[in-house]
């Protein structure tokens, strides 16, 4: 699970460089936000959750 | 108590949004008609011959002393090429360039120097929000960081952000710095770092500006560093935390640095890709905070949270520090260093529109004063007392987001970024601690994390597009414009590829490097040396040995 958060993360990242290629600026906003939130539920939806899956403070 | 604080907060919104309207729809006075002038007569060149008169005092008026220094700095100091011809004008042009030059070294330098002395300010912060049983160990990853960061990025770092910058005209060019190597993407060239520059002696970089350019990034680049070491205090292994500064002062910060000030791929989203001035970061809210702040949240994930933060529901525990009075004590020395931080910026203080850094300077200190009070009267109203730690994070949260945008703003604005991001801390150490359930020490990623994007993110709304750096930024002519002053949304989008940058990027990067190391020498300290605190097991010598501490 924290390679498949790593890499949804970074597709956020590749996503918004993407943007580059539209011309609207409305558009790449869109695509850029969704960049974002791709990117940020990598890191809190995967990322964090697989390590909270062994926190420290369950194992006590 | 509460009712009133929530009525006192109210005020204050209400006079900080409605005022400075009331000001802005103001119909500007028509100036009072003047009688004509007669036109001025046209300038008179100077020659060679008009300056062999100028006035100079003689040696023996000089050899009597300079009281009132009226004798002292005269054309006498102006040094002569040739002394049979006496002063020229070529003499007078170059020491006008040398003195504009001069200034703006003296400018850097000592703004770096104060910037420099921040860290003295982070050390005590941070120290003083641990516990005492750790304060030899957090204290020395403060002091150390700044040579271990030094030394990466002498050897190395400086080059990957700077080595391709090109000119930096306020410091007399910098012509070594000329090699940045780029990809083509999208049929545009997106440089990915620089050259030239290794150990300050690669290609011609042993060179006055050079160095200048050098020690002020420098600072800049340990102030990222030092954040981190707050987010993983009190269970970081002292040889990872080593090893793990060495490679962000090494690589991860000079490579995102490089992509924004060092004519990077997002510096030149605005030439390659018409959004706005491209991505614009005055003083390093994205490059400096949120770089650190993205790093510490990768690594307090990583390394997980301090044994006793959470019970075994994961409800979270307070684990107060120790010492209040070095916490606000280090917030001061933090806000006095930021004048070096901020209007340091300019990288001079002639030439070039560096003039604004009056502007740039009230901006830095109206936000911080914003923070301070979005987040104590936060506090306040929600908990019935104004929280003198969250006080501190809120001056350090408004000073973080108005790094990017003190260049670009004005006053209103600034205090509308300062409290946003006071009141922003509070919301995300909330929401780091009780829904992440990530341990933040010190209250970085949300200091520097949430509030560096944030200003990152106000420069594409609050740019007043007043601002002028000889004419253009980031190689795009005119003023940094932002949406609320008239841009069609393209410099928020640059803010915004730089903020996933930050956030898909850097902390990807930070992370896999992280990860490494734990899996080489491991990040976190055995669990007997957590209990017992890290100054023994990892330092070999109490902070306070005269002082009975309890576990």
């Amino acid at each position: 699970m924290i390679l498949v958060g790593l890499v949804v993360t970074l597709l956020g990242f590749v996503v918004a460089v993407l943007s580059l290629t539209l011309h609207s600026v409305g558009a790449q906003l869109a695509v850029v936000l969704l960049g974002l939130a791709v990117s940020l539920f990598g890191i809190m939806g995967v990322l964090n959750r697989a390590y909270l899956k062994n926190a420290i403070w369950k194992k006590g | 108590m509460k009712t009133t604080s929530k009525k006192l907060f109210l005020v204050m919104i209400v006079a900080l949004c409605v005022v400075p309207l009331g000001f802005a729809q103001a119909p500007a006075a028509a100036p009072a008609a003047a009688p004509a002038a007669a036109p001025a007569p046209a300038p008179k060149p100077i020659t060679d011959a008009d300056l062999a008169s100028a006035p100079v005092p003689s040696a023996d008026a000089r050899a009597k002393g300079d009281p009132d220094g009226s004798l002292t700095g005269t054309a006498s100091d102006v040094t002569v090429t040739d002394t049979k011809k006496g002063i020229t004008i070529g003499d007078l042009a170059n020491q006008a360039g040398q003195n504009k030059i001069a200034i703006n070294f003296m400018w850097t330098l000592v703004t770096g120097f104060l910037v420099m002395f921040m860290q003295a300010g982070f050390a005590i912060v941070e120290t003083g929000l641990c516990r005492a049983k750790n304060a030899n160990h957090t204290m020395m990853m403060n002091f150390m960081v700044y040579g271990v960061g030094m030394f990466a990025y002498w050897l190395i770092g400086f080059a990957i952000q700077m080595g391709g910058v090109g000119a930096v005209a306020n410091l007399g060019g910098t012509p070594p710095l000329n090699a940045e190597y780029a990809i083509n993407l999208f049929g545009k060239p997106f440089g990915l770092f620089g050259q030239h520059g290794l150990f300050l002696m690669h290609k011609g970089t042993y060179d006055v500006s050079v160095m200048v350019l050098f020690l002020f990034q420098m600072v800049f680049m340990d102030t990222a560093l030092t954040i981190v070491t707050g987010s993983a205090a009190e269970r970081w292994k002292y040889a990872a935390f080593i090893i793990s500064s060495f490679l962000m002062g090494a690589f991860t910060y000079p490579l995102f640095a490089n992509w924004a000030w060092g004519g990077g791929w997002l510096a030149t989203l605005g030439a390659n890709f018409n959004l706005g001035k491209g991505y614009c970061d005055f003083a390093g809210s994205g490059v400096v905070h949120a770089v650190g702040g993205v790093t510490a949240l990768a690594l307090s994930m990583l390394i997980g949270p301090r044994i006793g933060k959470y019970d075994r529901t994961g409800k979270p525990n307070a684990i107060l520090g120790h010492d209040i009075v070095l916490v606000l004590t280090g917030c001061f020395i933090l806000a006095f260093g930021w004048f070096g931080f901020n209007p340091g910026s300019t990288l001079g203080a002639s030439g070039n529109g560096s003039l604004r850094i009056g502007s740039v300077a009230v901006n830095t200190m109206l936000a911080g004063m914003a923070g301070g009070f979005g987040a104590m009267f936060y506090m306040w109203m929600r908990y019935g007392k104004p929280d003198a730690s969250m006080s501190g994070n809120g001056l350090l949260a408004g000073l973080v987001a108005i790094t990017a945008p003190s260049g670009f703003v004005n006053p209103v604005g600034s205090v509308i970024i300062g409290l946003i991001a006071g009141v922003l801390v509070c919301l995300s150490v909330e929401f780091v601690d009780r829904v992440l359930k990530v341990d933040d020490p010190v209250g970085a990623i949300s200091v520097h994390g949430a509030n560096g994007l944030w200003g990152v993110i106000s420069v594409g709304l609050f740019a007043d597009g007043k601002s002028n750096y000889g004419g253009s930024w980031n190689g795009v002519s005119g003023s940094v414009t932002g949406l609320f002053y008239g841009d069609n949304g393209g410099q928020l989008v640059a803010q915004l590829i730089g903020v996933v940058t930050l956030v898909g990027f850097v902390f990807t990067l930070s992370f896999v490097l992280n990860l490494l190391l734990d899996w080489i020498v491991g990040q976190r300290v055995a669990a007997k040396a957590e209990l017992e605190g890290l100054d023994l097991p990892e330092m070999g010598a109490l902070g306070y040995p005269e002082f009975e501490l309890k576990s």
